[in-house]
């Protein structure tokens, strides 16, 4: 796994938002090469302005984002883009596009105006249509398949750009329960196979728990913790993140922490909201 | 073994697709070319293949001279021409802007270059490449205003239509206000500038048009691959390594130069640039790019709307008044399908 030594992805001091609006508040965080970093955090919280300044979408009001150390808002777009894959949050497959030709466009960084495609860009979508599991799908138009594999397919698109760090903004949004196992199976599979350093947004603490070397807790556009999930997946954290008191088990199936909210009706005797929420 | 099966598999698919694409665009080019030679030989009077052949090598032949050579001609050359123009810089507005109501003729920028160039005809009684370029300007002024008027933390689609819509009622009556204080006013010239006509077109009209069309759209194909990049999104594009800023750029002044140019010569024949881009995309059907087959859907539209308007309906018709009529529907159409969703090219 020394591909991907000289990768390293780090936020530093890093202040940005919309217009003049400051969303995150001078917040550092590195990546961990080769892991998978899961940002969790309520909405408005900033985790999907940290991804997509991250990912060069937002410019930094103040302070940096580096690559290798270098500012990637400095840096050529192509050049990043041979580094650095992001699969938004909703992108949009042109009517009647078929699954191999939206996943070859995924070499577009790769390619010059005059380049003919070449026998390495047929390799890059095959192995990234195989490892989706998609390679069967491929003459179907994108708009014709289920959810989760229209999902698949637009990981395969990213895999396609061979990059070594892959950045999702909430892959799993809308899909059923299914269907959001399999996408987190798959990219599991993909940071194990390629050494893919993956960073997602997501929306579900307990996946996110389930699935993140590293974990990420948001609130207020700041990191309020950071760690292994056993370290980060807390009360206090749950609390401090979401406003919610929460009890904290261990998941049978993961041994990973896993949060169940605490509400006001439906609880057991002795299970008191307002006792947890008096902040 | 089952991957090298399914690699050649793929790469069948890939071919299969690519000989689809060449045999469609073979057929737009033949279309284009039977009514560019229909033009030319099948009028009021028929002239003889032959005859048409030898007027356009340049021999003099009694009868056909006159009639292909002066009036025919000029006249399939600029619907040819007209019709590339604006149905390549339509497209790529409505790809750009993923929105197929955002084409240069429903969003003003076509009757901004229209209103500057009988501005300069009738009123600064200029002529020739001035009137190309001061259209050419004023059409970028358009877009600029459209764009400026219509950006609020990022430009929406719906609002730079409706903000289009109305500049382009505005510009209209100021075409309309130029027409009526003109002393030579007269019907073929209104007709012009109001809906697009190549009525009395000259062999000179040609030439500004051509270069337009080779200059700028050497300046589109630069970006084709970032525009088919772009069909998937902005997000996306930028992920893949697009400097959406810099091929907006360069795809609005490649566009609005060929459209305004044209514009400039026969006026701005209506919905050309606003259907073209939609017919291709059913032809092409599989998310292919849409530059060529636009172009060709374009002259399509041009050559066959000027045809029907002169000699297949009651009466003589402009090729705007075809070609209105063919989109006016379509825009109903789509204005009422937009607001459900938001499906674009």
């Amino acid at each position: 796994m020394t591909a991907h030594l000289g990768q390293a992805l780090t936020v530093s001091r890093l202040s940005a938002g919309y217009g003049e609006t400051d969303i995150l508040h001078t917040l550092d965080l590195e990546v961990p090469p080769g892991k998978i970093t899961v940002i969790v955090g309520a909405n408005a919280s900033g985790k999907s302005t940290l991804l997509r300044t991250m990912s060069r979408l937002l410019k930094p009001n103040r302070g940096h984002v580096l690559l290798d150390g270098k500012s990637i808002h400095q840096m050529p777009t192509r050049d990043l883009a041979r580094k650095v894959g992001l699969l938004p949050q909703s992108p949009i497959a042109p009517e009647g596009i078929p699954v191999d030709d939206l996943v070859r466009r995924g070499r577009h960084p790769h390619r010059s105006l005059f380049s003919s495609w070449t026998r390495q860009d047929e390799a890059a979508v095959e192995s990234a249509l195989t490892a989706t599991r998609t390679l069967d799908l491929a003459e179907r138009p994108v708009d014709e398949l289920s959810g989760g594999q229209r999902q698949r397919v637009w990981i395969a698109m990213a895999l396609a750009q061979e990059t070594n760090i892959l950045l999702l903004d909430e892959p799993t949004t809308f899909l059923d329960i299914n269907h959001q196992v399999e996408i987190l199976d798959l990219l599991v599979d993909l940071n194990r196979a390629r050494g893919t350093t993956v960073v997602m947004v997501l929306h579900d603490l307990n996946l996110g728990a389930r699935y993140a070397d590293h974990l990420v807790a948001l609130a207020n556009g700041q990191i309020h913790i950071a760690g292994t999930p056993e370290q980060v997946l807390t009360e206090e954290t749950v609390r401090a993140v979401f406003g919610v008191p929460s009890c904290i088990l261990t998941d049978p199936t993961s041994g990973r922490p896993m949060m169940m909210p605490i509400g006001r009706h439906r609880m057991l005797d002795g299970i008191d909201a307002a006792e947890g929420s008096a902040q | 073994m089952t991957q090298s099966v399914s690699v050649s598999v793929l790469e069948i698919g890939r071919i299969a697709r690519g000989r689809r694409r060449r045999l469609t665009l073979a057929v737009l080019v033949t279309l284009v070319a039977f009514l560019f030679a229909l033009t030319l030989t099948v009028g009021q009077s028929v002239t003889p293949i032959s005859d048409v052949v030898r007027v356009l090598l340049g021999e003099r032949v009694e009868g056909a001279s006159f009639l292909v050579g002066t009036l025919r001609l000029p006249r399939a050359l600029l619907s040819l021409l007209a019709g590339l123009s604006f149905g390549l810089g339509g497209v790529v507005f409505q790809i750009m802007l993923r929105n197929p109501l955002a084409s240069p003729d429903i969003i003003g920028i076509t009757s901004g270059a229209s209103a500057a160039a009988v501005f300069a005809i009738v009123v600064l009684s200029v002529s020739g490449p001035v009137v190309s370029v001061m259209a050419v300007v004023a059409g970028l002024a358009v877009a600029l205003l459209v764009y400026v008027l219509a950006a609020r933390n990022g430009v929406a689609g719906t609002r730079l239509v409706l903000v289009g819509i109305g500049i382009a009622a505005m510009l209209h009556s100021a075409i309309a206000f130029v027409l009526s204080t003109a002393s030579a006013w007269n019907l073929q010239e209104a007709m012009r500038w109001m809906t697009g006509s190549v009525n009395g077109a000259q062999l000179a009209d040609v030439a500004p048009s051509l270069l337009a069309l080779i200059l700028f759209g050497g300046l589109l194909f630069s970006q084709h691959r970032e525009l088919d990049v772009l069909r998937l999104g902005d997000d996306t594009a930028a992920a893949l390594g697009v400097n959406n800023a810099r091929t907006r750029i360069t795809v609005v002044l490649g566009a609005v130069g060929m459209i305004a140019t044209a514009t400039a010569v026969a006026g701005p024949i209506a919905f050309v640039s606003f259907l073209s881009g939609p017919i291709a995309a059913r032809i092409v059907g599989n998310g292919g790019s849409l530059l060529i087959p636009s172009a060709l859907v374009g002259a399509v539209l041009t050559l066959a709307g000027d045809y029907a308007g002169q000699f297949l309906l009651p009466g003589r018709y402009p090729v705007g008044v075809v070609t209105g009529a063919l989109g006016a529907p379509y825009l109903l159409y789509l204005i009422v399908r937009v607001n459900r969703s938001g499906r674009s090219l």
